[in-house]
């Protein structure tokens, strides 16, 4: 299933971007039309679709959330 | 029985990881295992390791007493059954601030008021409302094109489910009945005909027939579905489509 991710939009041309993933992953086909986001926004993503433009202050929320997602998963299995 | 919900689990969630959506980089251990039709700790440790997935079916599995990957739990979760009304929504919403992370607490809280308890821990509720939790700008008043956007992404995301009509040797012709977007409302649209991959080497697919209804996620055939399950998935779809319209009817959740 997706998850909503946040992360950084390091390059961005003709509405798809890369994004950093707060969670260490990335992706290359991120489509940012929606949003109309540029290099260096936060944004928020459901599967390959930018769907919002986050404050610096929640980016760096959702990045403390993606922090305690890993410590989760190392825990779930018990 | 085990077996059984762990390969229907992981059937469903392959097409979203191997796209690198979501869960650890194990597209080859899934699709391996699935072409086998075995299972073992592997793969179980592998389908523990998704976000959002697993917790859904651990939530479905403590408040209904069963195993986590018994058949009926990643069932309801991922087609809907009648596990689903057996979740308390004070337990759904604990845990979708405890327990389901990534997404912004105060719209979460948001959809819940406005539903009043009705929400169900069904997969494609959980992609829909992402429409209504999400920082959509404009919101329900998006653009022709940036609602043609979001409602693909959301019919891709969900388990929909399509007649075949044509076999080839990866891919399906399926009849199906995409999500839309109108005026704000999510609805699904009359029946049309896409493409989808399959994999012949899982089971049942080696006898995929024509007039079979399958289980589909980003335009990958993923089971065959019994008839039972056909009407709970079209039931369960409707059901979650006007809860998310509901959710959405107030004004968007935009803040």
């Amino acid at each position: 299933m997706c998850v909503t991710r946040a992360g950084r939009v390091v390059s961005a041309s003709k509405g798809k971007a890369r994004v950093e993933f707060f969670d260490g992953r990335a992706l290359d086909d991120v489509d940012i039309s929606v949003v109309n986001a540029k290099k260096g926004a936060f944004v928020e993503v459901f599967g390959n679709l930018a769907l919002g433009i986050l404050s610096p202050a929640e980016a760096r929320r959702r990045k403390e959330v993606w922090a305690e997602v890993a410590k989760a998963i190392g825990e779930v299995r018990n | 029985m085990k077996e059984e919900g762990v390969l229907f689990h992981a059937k469903h969630a392959f097409m979203p990881n191997s796209l690198g959506y979501c869960g650890p980089d194990e597209r080859g251990q899934i699709q391996r295992d699935l072409e086998r039709g075995k299972t073992d700790e592997e793969l179980v440790q592998t389908l523990q390791k998704f976000e959002a997935a697993y917790p859904f079916l651990r939530l479905i599995a403590r408040s209904t007493g069963r195993d986590v990957f018994d058949y009926s739990v990643p069932e309801a979760y991922w087609i809907g059954n009648e596990l689903l009304r057996k979740v308390p929504v004070t337990e759904f919403y604990s845990f979708s601030h405890h327990e389901l992370k990534g997404r912004d607490p105060a719209r979460v809280k948001e959809v819940f008021r406005k539903l009043e308890g009705a929400a169900p821990p069904h997969h494609s509720f959980y992609v829909m409302s992402t429409y209504a939790t999400a920082a959509v700008p404009d919101g329900p008043n998006v653009t022709n094109e940036a609602g043609r956007k979001i409602a693909e992404v959301i019919d891709n995301c969900r388990i929909s489910w399509g007649t075949v009509r044509k076999i080839w040797d990866r891919e399906l012709q399926v009849e199906v009945r995409p999500v839309q977007i109108d005026e704000g409302s999510l609805s699904l649209a009359p029946p049309a005909v896409k493409r989808v991959r399959y994999n012949p080497e899982v089971r049942p697919f080696e006898t995929v027939r024509l007039g079979d209804v399958v289980s589909l996620h980003w335009n990958y055939a993923c089971d065959v579905l019994t008839a039972r399950q056909v009407k709970n998935i079209q039931r369960y779809t409707d059901a979650d489509i006007r809860l998310v319209n509901r959710a959405t009817k107030a004004g968007h959740s935009r803040e």
